[in-house]
């Protein structure tokens, strides 16, 4: 530890050589020490550890040497270890163009080790640019977790996964991946991998919807069940697919659910930018066809304002009931919705407008002529206005009657939302909400092994004190200073 | 290739079916006994030589008898052999990845397709296969455009229109599903006019319904259980005032009674 703090400080004098050897030996001292909390990992049987190796991988991948990489994983290749992963350490070096140096370690390599060299390794090539090479050590990579049904292994592999897919994703091959995941899903889900389940299903998600296959992705969702206590960013990314998917098949009510839990559980920093505007974009749509209208503060949002500026004129459009505002604003924006895969969504809402407008004239008048309706909504002829009207009597957006011979709309009189159910299930829908968040965050609290005895300890040890404490108070007949005293020591 | 002459024969039985369908008066049974003929051959091609399934005309082939069989349960009126049928064509029309040419018969069957989901009120379906289509396709081509205008009259309630659309059908097939679809779309009808009526003349009221006759819409009118005075000829609707003041004890009895167990969970 001095050591290195003297070489910091020493920084200026350095030569550009001894500055890259000390760059060098730095790299090399953190992927031993990650490699020691595998190891840990391994011999405890706790993925806690393992968690911890990974941490480190994003601050290593920013320094990576590919000579330096080598270096370690020639360290821990030795004659003992099983076939596969033997195949898979060599294949490693040759991709990485070096040169198989002396081996000095004695013990077998452990799968998790050859999985963590291997991630680092394709990580290094990844950034290269050498995307033929990371696709072959990929497929080598998943050949070692095929064998294995270690817990340990399961954080690895589902990164290993990851970057799998997104290698023939940039080479725009992401069909290609579809058995190999479908085949890995269903060894995960027998050996409870749940990490790289849950991986596996937002992989495949992504795979389908990239291709459009909306129907086959639903039925993936439907058939398989997403592990419960999976990483929240995983879970965010599975939520809004699955929200995505039940938008197209009309089913808003889940898809708002399904996308503001993805929002609130994805972290927000300026790393998930990206996602929250995704989300949003989509979520923003979602409520205008369900009838709501999206709070005015989300476009607030410094991450949100601007690509989210084509939505809120939308929004604006939709309130306002303005079927030709809303049309020119779908004509402006046509490639960007386009891009943003929601141009068919967004024609869907051509019937929310005219609902907006409806429901705007039946709040102004208390008795309109189908004619006026007809000419405000720029609506084709009386007789459709009718029809119209009249669905919208039937879905709850007005409260009102028809009198065809005469050819008026006559709206019911407003009753007071407070006389009826109403706020009752608002609060009962955030009394749920609340509910359940304190049982997740109860679920999702960590116990270590033998801390409870520790506790039990120190309880057993406040009940004798408490008797040796009464028996005190009996035998000193209430002396008041000794009670406080006692009081004193308890506490 | 030992198979190639096999292909011939089939593509040529093939052509002799295509040819008894397009005729004047296609006997409808015997080209369906042909057609199981074609599609055991076919199975019989892909058993003899696992290569083929590569081989692009004997896909195109294969394609083209599922086509066939679309257009001959259309024929047939046997909407569910037309479900099969376009389910098979599925691979072929959006996942192409054998690189065959676009079909010229993909999009009037698409069409078609989007019309059954339409007529059996299967929207979530529609919109899922929408999203398949090219945007190009949807504006501009009039086999997709026509489901398309159609779906979005249904939702706004322009009934109006989805019964004049009738009368503008690309081809004649779209008949077939457009006279389910306005029975289905009579009873959305008879829906929205029963809760936003009180009641109507037997003239508006047979207009409004698209009848054309009195009995129909009498008939009709029983169906749906609505009360018609003969005297007064007015059709009078039900009203179900449904009173949501009431005091709904047993769901807040149940609502209170989670919270407790949630509560004492807690503490």
């Amino acid at each position: 530890m001095s050591k290195s703090n003297e070489a910091a400080s020493m920084d200026v004098e350095l030569s550009p050589e001894q500055k890259q050897a000390e760059a060098h030996r730095i790299l090399l001292e953190d992927l031993g020490r990650s490699l020691k909390f595998l190891q840990r990992g391994i011999a405890a049987a706790e993925t806690h550890y393992i968690y911890r190796a990974l941490r480190a991988v994003p601050s290593l991948r920013k320094r990576l040497l590919p000579e330096v990489l080598a270096e370690t994983i020639s360290a821990c290749t030795s004659e003992t270890d099983a076939p596969n992963v033997r195949d898979c350490l060599k294949g490693m070096l040759v991709l990485l163009k070096q040169d198989q140096r002396e081996s000095q370690s004695t013990g077998a390599c452990e799968p998790e080790l050859c999985l963590f060299l291997g991630l680092l390794s394709l990580l290094s090539l990844l950034d290269s640019g050498d995307r033929a090479s990371g696709a072959k050590l990929a497929e080598s990579l998943i050949r070692v977790t095929s064998g294995s049904q270690r817990r340990t292994l399961d954080p690895i592999a589902s990164r290993v996964f990851f970057y799998y897919s997104r290698i023939f994703e940039m080479d725009g091959r992401l069909h290609d991946v579809r058995p190999a995941l479908l085949n890995a899903l269903q060894a995960a889900t027998l050996a409870g991998m749940k990490e790289t389940k849950a991986m596996l299903l937002t992989l495949l998600l992504r795979n389908y919807m990239h291709y459009k296959h909306y129907d086959q992705a639903e039925r993936l969702t439907a058939k398989s069940s997403f592990p419960s206590d999976a990483p929240n960013n995983l879970l965010a990314r599975y939520l809004y697919y699955l929200g995505h998917i039940e938008a197209i098949q009309l089913n808003y009510s889940q898809a708002q659910l399904h996308l503001l839990e993805a929002t609130r559980k994805a972290p927000s920093n300026a790393e998930t930018a990206g996602f929250q505007q995704t989300v949003h974009k989509i979520y923003v749509i979602v409520e205008l066809l369900m009838g709501n209208i999206p709070e005015r503060s989300l476009f607030r949002q410094p991450v949100l304002r601007k690509p989210l500026q084509p939505y809120l004129e939308l929004t604006q459009a939709v309130r306002v009931g303005d079927l030709n505002k809303f049309q020119d604003v779908v004509a402006k924006y046509e490639e960007k919705f386009l891009k943003d895969d929601v141009l068919i969504l967004i024609q869907r809402l051509r019937h929310n407008v005219i609902k907006a407008g409806i429901r705007s004239i039946s709040i102004a008048y208390s008795r309109i002529s189908l004619r006026d309706i007809c000419l405000k909504l720029h609506l084709d002829s009386e007789e459709d206005a009718e029809y119209i009207v009249a669905k919208a009597i039937r879905d709850g957006v007005v409260d009102a009657t028809i009198d065809h011979e005469k050819g008026f709309v006559q709206s019911a009189e407003i009753h007071n939302v407070y006389s009826t159910n109403d706020p009752q299930y608002a609060f009962d829908k955030r009394i749920a909400f609340c509910l359940s968040l304190y049982n997740d965050s109860v679920k999702s609290m960590r116990y270590p092994g033998s801390d409870h005895r520790k506790e039990l300890a120190y309880a057993m040890e406040a009940i004798k004190r408490e008797r040796e404490l009464a028996h005190e108070l009996e035998n000193d007949d209430y002396d008041g200073d000794s009670d406080e005293d006692a009081m004193d020591e308890d506490l | 290739m030992s198979a190639k002459p096999t292909v011939q024969s089939v593509s040529k039985l093939f052509e002799n079916t295509r040819a008894a369908l397009n005729s004047q008066n296609p006997n409808l049974d015997a080209i369906k006994s042909q057609l199981s003929q074609l599609k055991v051959s076919l199975v019989g091609l892909a058993l003899q030589n696992s290569q083929i399934e590569a081989d692009q005309s004997f896909q195109v082939l294969k394609r083209s008898v599922a086509e066939l069989g679309a257009e001959l349960s259309i024929k047939m009126a046997d909407i569910a052999a037309f479900e099969r049928y376009m389910a098979q064509l599925e691979p072929f029309y959006f996942d192409n990845r054998l690189g065959l040419d676009e079909s010229k018969v993909m999009y009037p069957l698409i069409g078609l397709n989007l019309l059954r989901m339409l007529s059996d009120n299967l929207i979530a379906d529609f919109h899922t296969v929408l999203e398949r289509i090219d945007l190009e396709q949807i504006q501009n081509n009039p086999f997709i455009v026509h489901p398309v205008k159609l779906e979005q009259a249904l939702m706004e309630g322009s009934y109006k229109k989805v019964w004049q659309a009738r009368s503008e059908v690309p081809t004649p097939e779209y008949l077939f599903f457009m006279d389910i679809l306005m029975s289905t779309i009579r009873n959305e009808v008879a829906s929205c006019v029963e809760k936003s009526y009180v009641s109507l003349p037997f003239d508006d009221a047979k207009s409004v319904l698209f009848f054309s006759s009195m009995d129909e819409l009498l008939r009709f009118a029983q169906e749906h259980q609505w009360s018609v005075s003969p005297s007064e000829k007015r059709i009078t609707f039900k009203t179900e005032a449904e009173d949501t003041r009431m005091f709904q004890g047993e769901n807040i009895m149940k609502q209170t009674l989670s919270y407790a167990r949630e509560l004492e969970r807690i503490v």
